[in-house]
């Protein structure tokens, strides 16, 4: 069963990227007049910008506890639909914030956060994060939304996994990670099962190894669900 | 930015007096012990005390909250809303106590930044080495707008009991009554807010009054996310046609209020009369009440500071973050009051250790809902280069994102929520 795949789709990230590169090449283009005020406060504001990406960065905690609004505190996330991203392997951190950053990885908001980031700042917020201690993810009681885990699902969950071997990367029942694999066992049941509908998702081209793309080509919606049961049911 | 002067207008506080005090067990200092204190225990105050502790827990962290319990501001709109329970929005201080900060329920009612100290309602003087101010907003005055009326035409734009009466009031409404909502002027706590509020007014009315509708009177002739506002109101609330269930009169069209009369709710613009038996006022922002007794601001109404260390220009050793702090370049967001406590507190302990300052970093992350399933965002990264504050990469979400797109990011508001508020009180 192939799945069908609009190779041609600007994601949104990358759309809005694109235009906000675009624009000062576009204004370049422009007949040449004498300058305006709005010319010359735009100049400046592109100076303002360029100075600023190339002042020095910041160190990697204070880099770091800036993602902590949305990925919790050490990037322990409170959030259902927001990762963990404690303890994840430098490598793999800095390769999705670049994708990220590229366009190559659709996003709803990180291409534009990403977009802020130089390589070295990135690579200290990924180094910072890679020996951040991974705590399994816990719902506060004000958290109205978390879907609950249901170990009938997951037991179900724990036959496609097999099936599919995807124990041969995600190893350990996704417990432990190489350098480009994300820990799964013990992340946000919610956050999971977004992340593999978008693998299904028509509109979305999200770099993955052929193999997982194939594997997720085979499921259905259920069994998907099923597996994000499994994955973040083992502590 | 407008200044309300005439005759008759009264001074209005954000803040309510603390009614208890509860105090935490004080922690004996060790003569080499620093001491920093915190007023307000919110976006802002909250994390500063966490992670000035998570950075140096040689450092004594006393914060000090007038309220026993928070409710958070972000997300609010939902309860008016009717789609949220106001109890989900409310958070207390345990968690930052087993950081080991120190948290006294008390009104903070003089800063001495001579001697060094705060005193409060509850007869407490406490001293300190470096004081952080996080105190939020209070109101600038608007004609006709006092006490009284604050509770018959709730501004609900600091959360909780407004939150609740505005709720109320929203549900008690007549059908075929329109929802008035003044806007502020700039610059105001939340840009985004009051259009998120309209868009979820609107979204109720559709389903329970659909005989009613918002009128958005407005100072401004535009606002925050406004085409992705205007966008979803088009698609889903018939905005630019004649059943519209919002409507949104710009100052340049006579939005802006000059006087309000609570006996008789009606709201006068420039232009003319608006009545109604619902009435959000919003008047225009100012720095929280102590910021401005203890002189920490200018003559706009916020305190200026320096941006490297959150230090205020007014005061040393005294620090202002968060919506009361003119941080220009960041938004008034909860978002920016997290980033700027985290810059504010690496700085404090850097100062107390006698090292030099490091370089800062701050993030803005703000969702909008214009339905419960159609979120929409904005985000910055920003980086200070003499002296300023600029935004080296961020905007808004995409025009034209497929409806996916806007249920994850309905989705993503929430967790995001989740996560800050477990960052903050967690």
């Amino acid at each position: 069963m192939q799945r069908k795949r609009i190779h041609m789709l600007v994601l949104a990230g990358g759309l809005l990227g694109g235009w906000m590169m675009a624009a000062p090449l576009m204004a370049a283009d422009a007949p040449a007049a004498a300058p305006s005020a709005a010319d010359a406060e735009k100049a400046a504001k592109e100076k303002a910008i360029a100075e600023a990406v190339a002042a020095p960065p910041a160190e990697g905690a204070m880099l770091a506890n800036t993602c902590a609004g949305c990925h919790g505190t050490n990037g322990v996330s409170g959030g259902p639909s927001m990762p963990s991203i404690a303890g994840m392997p430098a490598p793999y951190l800095k390769s999705v914030m670049a994708d990220f950053k590229s366009g190559k990885r659709p996003s709803t908001i990180m291409g534009r956060i990403a977009k802020g980031y130089t390589e070295e700042e990135t690579s200290r917020i990924a180094d910072f994060m890679s020996k951040a201690k991974w705590a399994d993810v816990k719902s506060h009681a004000n958290s109205v939304l978390a879907t609950k885990l249901d170990d009938a699902k997951a037991k179900k969950g724990k036959k496609h996994v097999d099936a599919q071997k995807c124990g041969k990367c995600h190893e350990d029942d996704g417990l432990t990670q190489d350098e480009d694999t994300p820990r799964m066992a013990g992340q946000w049941v919610d956050y999971l099962l977004i992340k593999m509908q978008d693998l299904k998702n028509q509109h979305l081209t999200i770099p993955q190894p052929e193999k997982m793309q194939k594997a997720i080509d085979k499921l259905s919606a259920e069994e998907l669900e099923e597996i994000a049961h499994f994955y973040a049911s083992k502590r | 930015m407008m200044n309300f002067t005439r005759r008759g207008f009264v001074k209005l506080t954000g803040g309510v007096a603390a009614l208890g005090l509860i105090s935490a067990p004080g922690i004996s200092l060790g003569a080499d012990k620093k001491r920093v204190v915190v007023i307000g225990g919110g976006y802002g105050g909250s994390i500063a005390a966490k992670y000035i502790r998570m950075a140096d827990p040689n450092i004594q962290v006393t914060l000090i909250e007038q309220n026993k319990d928070y409710y958070s501001g972000p997300l609010s709109n939902w309860v008016i809303a009717g789609f949220r329970k106001l109890d989900v929005q409310k958070w207390g201080y345990e968690g930052l106590k087993k950081h080991g900060v120190e948290v006294i329920i008390d009104k903070v009612t003089g800063i001495d930044p001579a001697a060094k100290n705060v005193t409060t309602a509850g007869g407490k003087k406490v001293e300190y080495d470096r004081l952080i101010v996080s105190p939020g907003i209070g109101f600038k005055a608007l004609e006709g707008y006092d006490a009284e009326a604050m509770t018959k035409m709730p501004h609900a734009w600091i959360a909780g009991e407004q939150t609740s009466l505005l709720t109320k009031q929203l549900a008690e409404m007549k059908d075929g009554d329109p929802f008035i909502l003044v806007a502020p002027a700039d610059p105001y706590r939340c840009p985004p807010g009051p259009y998120e509020r309209a868009s979820l007014v609107a979204h109720y009315l559709k389903k329970n009054k659909p005989k009613s509708k918002v009128i958005i009177l407005d100072p401004k002739d535009k606002f925050s996310k406004m085409g992705l506002f205007t966008g979803g109101w088009k698609s889903l609330y018939g905005y630019d046609t004649p059943n519209s269930l919002i409507e949104w009169v710009p100052g340049a069209s006579g939005g802006k209020v000059t006087r309000v009369d609570a006996k008789t709710m009606t709201v006068y613009t420039d232009m003319g009369e608006y009545k109604s038996s619902c009435i959000n006022v919003i008047p225009a922002n100012k720095a929280g009440e102590i910021a401005e007794k203890a002189g920490l601001t200018d003559e706009k109404g916020f305190c200026p500071v320096n941006f490297e260390t959150f230090e205020s220009t007014k005061h040393k050793d005294v620090h202002v973050i968060g919506d009361a702090s003119m941080a220009t370049g960041l938004p008034k967001s909860g978002y920016a009051a997290n980033s700027e406590a985290k810059v504010c507190a690496a700085a404090v302990v850097a100062l107390l250790n006698g090292k030099p300052v490091g370089i800062p970093s701050y993030v803005n992350t703000c969702y909008s809902m214009i339905s419960p399933e159609y979120g929409i965002s904005v985000a910055g990264v920003y980086k200070l280069n003499a002296g300023k504050i600029v935004e080296v990469a961020g905007g808004v979400s995409a025009g034209d994102a497929k409806d996916f797109v806007r249920k994850q990011e309905a989705l993503y508001n929430e967790s995001w929520y989740q996560s800050i508020m477990a960052d903050t009180f967690g």
